[in-house]
């Protein structure tokens, strides 16, 4: 097989991967949200509520795409695109199974993490282009928490990789394999969960949704977008939840990989693992998402400076001393 | 049951109110005060002070008009004049006093109550476009509910409804009948 | 001043010198009149700095109809109608103060059933009123769930009005003198006049006990969430003594620590053979001002609970004119309406409408403190402490 050949088979199973899992997590978070609130809607119109994420597809591929008259055109129309390649881009490093990655760059996680500060871009440029103080307002706010939080997510997975002793993603699993336990268990449980916050951040999902924040700002940063582009956005929101769920499983959940099952087997098993893995977590996601209401912006800023690097930073330090005494 | 809505039933707060005003009507358990315009303010500061009616319930006016273009005239003949009534109470015991003026119609003012009570503010704005009247000292005496650029009072007696001039209202007729009189009651 | 986002006008980069702090002028940001927390059309013009407010200034009239003049030329038993709309999500709780100004200028007697019909309903309407606060209020500060939850309670509780009155919002259900009996019971004068539908007593029951669930709930879903505790308390402090000076009343004032319910001060409904507590609060602060309209619906399930076990049987009207003209005089009657004080100034002449009609409704004076309060808040404070108001648009403009 060519490299050519190599690399399209590998993108195009990704691609399959991240579109279907973000319908997966479309359809968790709709038919999650319904049995919660009693709707009968998403239970059960058409086939059971499983048609849904399609009616919703459709429907806003049929909406007018409207660009309003005093928006900066170029950037406006690029802004979707940009945060939808953001997070596509993240996908490449993630390991499906041993050898189904598209690329296995020894510096996996450092790419993880510069690729996911694109989308502050994206956001910001989104809202600052929209030419609505709303649309603005979101977007600052969006920068704002976006940044604060990258720290936490960065210095809790520092903690792994100091840990695992390689940067490669493929290389944290096979250190959990050969551990024999995930890293979520094995002395990181606290970046685990710092993780798992910042990511919800990140995702900008309740309780950490004040860009969009639709009591006060509207829609936030995607007030102005209406129709196809407004969908990418609606997408690239699933798309990321899905993918930051599965760098959180592959980084701290052991990935492709459960103990006890036979390794040789992993590229059979191990597409099936991770996805049951990200399921599982985005599913607490969308338990959160459903029970918590917003925190206001203050608040937030204080739980990222305040709480969680502190938190971060000190688990770092007692890994690293773990690391040297043992 | 009789339905007394005794608001004022405190009889040593009746007297306390009598001693000092001398203008005093206590109809349908509605006690109310008159009192001189130019004793306006003074009399608010006195009710709220001495008498601890901190509740400021409501301010508005009655346009007092022999010749009125909507509804039915008074039966008799008044003097037209402006009637500012001023709704007072306090939360403890719920007393309730209302507390009224007579002002000329030509050039109508009074001084504003904002002073004394903060929430005057925007029912005397509404009063102010309403019926026309200046509150003097009052912060901010723009339009309340109008648009910019709306000419005249609504509520003076003189303003016309313009769809009651194409046509009148059935009012007099349409008057909903008892039962007994055999007829099935419609849904009114 | 304005500061669009005008390409063609770029003063913002060039001008400024980085050296020395840059001025920046304050945003000017129109909240509403369409924007999903002003509860229909209030608009707020605020002078934002960043996310914190420098002033408020509400601009009202978007609903403006004009009721006050309109009473002016209808007949007294057409008002009924008009009041109804005014706080449309509490409709039955409107007709009653201007139903009782009425009576007590005609000094009418109202026979017991029929007041006891009328508190029921009024209690009912109370209940349909603060579950949509709840489930907004939460929707407000950010909680997706709760106002499907409350709307589902509350449509039970709309479904036993529709019952009784033919009507989900606008009953027009009062009549002076009495109560409308149900469609073709016959003369409504008559002793034990069929009035309630069949099972209405059983179906009560279980709907309030369905309503002590739902506030329950609430309780645990939204109240014990931390998320939601830092998003209230302390924030939007109503002291006793300005909510007195802005005429602020109802849950409002009793979340400020004032005990004034006119429920117990004035008997234009016979509360006083009832046993209910009047929840107040400590802080007046948003959290307060929520949970106090949670323990309300508490109460007012409670009280119609005793309503039902001990009603009266009799004629639901008195006899009335024909034609009702009211005497001369002056009368004003206060209610607790959901709320607040809502209340009517009635002046007749002795003909068939009134002179002039001053409808006092609770909304206005509530929000009329907002200039005050959002000084210098922060912009998510600003929908926390607007929402804790829980007013209608309907019943700010008239």
């Amino acid at each position: 097989m060519s490299f050519g050949t190599e690399i399209l088979v590998k993108v195009g199973v990704v691609l399959a991967f991240a579109l279907n899992g973000a319908v997966i997590c479309t359809l968790m978070d709709v038919k999650a949200s319904a049995w919660m609130q009693r709707r009968p809607g998403p239970l059960h119109v058409g086939l059971r509520g499983f048609i849904f994420p399609l009616a919703e597809v459709i429907k806003f591929i049929q909406k007018e795409d409207i660009v309003p008259t005093k928006v900066d055109k170029t950037i406006f129309k690029l802004a979707p695109a940009f945060i939808l390649f953001s997070v596509f881009g993240l996908f490449v490093v993630v390991p499906i199974s041993p050898t189904l990655v598209v690329v296995d760059l020894n510096l996996g996680v450092f790419y993880l993490l510069a690729i996911s500060t694109l989308s502050t871009l994206g956001v910001l440029i989104a809202g600052w282009s929209s030419a609505n103080k709303y649309s603005l307002m979101g977007g600052l706010r969006a920068a704002g928490q976006l940044i604060a939080y990258e720290l936490p997510l960065i210095l809790a997975v520092v903690g792994v990789v100091i840990q695992a002793e390689t940067m490669s993603m493929v290389g944290i699993v096979e250190k959990q394999i050969e551990w024999g336990l995930p890293f979520a268990i094995a002395g990181q449980g606290i970046a685990f969960v710092i993780f798992m916050i910042a990511a919800t951040a990140e995702m900008m999902r309740i309780p950490f949704d004040m860009p969009i924040g639709e009591s006060e700002l509207v829609m936030g940063f995607m007030t102005e977008y209406s129709g196809i582009r407004f969908l990418i956005f609606y997408i690239a929101e699933y798309i990321n939840m899905f993918v930051m769920c599965a760098i959180a499983a592959t980084i701290f959940l052991g990935g492709y990989h459960v103990p006890l099952l036979p390794v040789e087997w992993v590229n059979f098993y191990g597409p099936v693992v991770l996805l049951t893995k990200t399921l599982g977590l985005a599913f607490i996601l969308v338990l959160v998402r459903w029970s918590f209401p917003r925190f206001r912006e203050d608040q937030l800023q204080n739980i990222a400076w305040k709480i969680l690097i502190p938190l971060s930073l000190l688990n770092i330090f007692v890994t690293s001393i773990m690391k040297v005494v043992f | 049951m009789r339905n007394k809505l005794n608001q004022s039933d405190s009889q040593s707060f009746l007297d306390s109110i009598s001693s000092k005003f001398s203008n005093i009507v206590n109809e349908f358990d509605t006690l109310k005060i008159n009192v001189e315009a130019s004793e306006w303010t003074e009399t608010m500061s006195i009710l709220k002070n001495e008498f601890e009616l901190t509740y400021f319930s409501w301010l508005s006016a009655v346009d007092w008009e022999n010749e009125v273009s909507v509804g039915d005239p008074p039966k008799e003949s008044v003097n037209p004049h402006f009637e500012i009534i001023c709704c007072l109470s306090e939360s403890v015991e719920g007393n309730l006093v209302l507390v009224s003026t007579k002002i000329e119609k030509d050039n109508p003012s009074i001084d504003s109550l904002v002073n004394i009570y903060a929430g005057s503010n925007w029912h005397e704005r509404e009063a102010h476009e309403m019926f026309g009247i200046d509150f003097i000292d009052h912060p901010n005496l723009t339009k309340l509910y109008l648009p910019d650029g709306y000419e005249g009072n609504p509520m003076l007696k003189s303003f016309e409804l313009i769809s009651r001039e194409v046509k009148p209202w059935p009012g007099d007729v349409d008057v909903e009948g008892m039962p007994e009189d055999g007829k099935e009651e419609g849904d009114s | 001043m304005d500061t669009t986002l005008d390409p063609n006008n770029k003063p913002f980069v060039s001008d400024a010198s980085v050296s020395v702090e840059i001025e920046t002028e304050d945003m000017t940001l129109n909240i509403g009149p369409q924007h999903p927390s002003t509860h229909g059309v209030l608009r707020l013009v605020a002078k934002v700095d960043g996310e914190k407010i420098s002033s408020v200034e509400p601009v009202l009239g978007y609903m403006h109809r004009g009721y006050e003049k309109l009473a002016e030329v209808r007949t007294y038993p057409q008002i009924t109608t008009l009041v109804n709309r005014i706080d449309w999500v509490s409709g039955f709780a409107n007709e009653i103060p201007f139903i009782a100004a009425t009576e007590k200028l005609m000094e009418i007697e109202v026979p017991e059933r029929a007041q006891h019909i009328r508190l029921i309903l009024t209690e009912m309407a109370r209940i349909a009123s603060h579950f949509v606060f709840n489930g907004a209020y939460a929707l407000e500060i950010g909680a997706l769930t709760p106002i499907f939850l409350a709307m589902e309670d509350r449509e039970r509780v709309l479904d036993l009005i529709e019952s009784v009155t033919g009507g989900r919002f606008h009953p027009n259900f009062n009549r002076i003198g009495g109560i409308k009996p149900a469609a073709g019971a016959g003369p409504t004068t008559k002793k034990d006049i069929q009035d309630l539908p069949a099972g209405f007593y059983e179906e009560t029951r279980i709907v309030m006990e369905k309503v002590l669930e739902g506030v329950e709930r609430f309780e645990n879903l939204v109240g014990g969430n931390e998320v939601f505790k830092v998003r209230t308390k302390n924030i939007g402090i109503i002291t006793k003594e300005m909510a007195e000076d802005y005429g602020v009343s109802g849950p409002i004032l009793r979340a400020s620590g004032v005990k004034f319910d006119l429920r117990t001060k004035t008997d234009f409904l016979p509360y006083e053979k009832f046993d209910f507590e009047i929840p107040i609060g400590e802080n007046g602060d948003c959290y307060d001002r929520w949970y106090v309209r949670l323990m309300e619906m508490k109460e007012s399930a409670n009280i119609i609970l005793q309503a039902i076990d001990s009603m009266p049987s009799g004629p639901l009207q008195t006899k009335v004119p024909k034609v009702i003209k009211v005497p001369k005089g002056e009368s004003y009657v206060r209610t607790e309406n959901p709320k607040g004080e809502m209340g009517f100034h009635v002046i007749s002449e002795g003909g068939l409408g009134p002179y002039r009609l001053k409808i006092r409704t609770p909304s206005f004076s509530n929000i009329s403190i907002l200039p005050e309060l959002l000084e210098g808040q922060l912009l998510p404070d600003l929908i926390a402490i607007m929402g804790s108001l829980d007013f209608v648009l309907g019943d700010v403009d008239r």
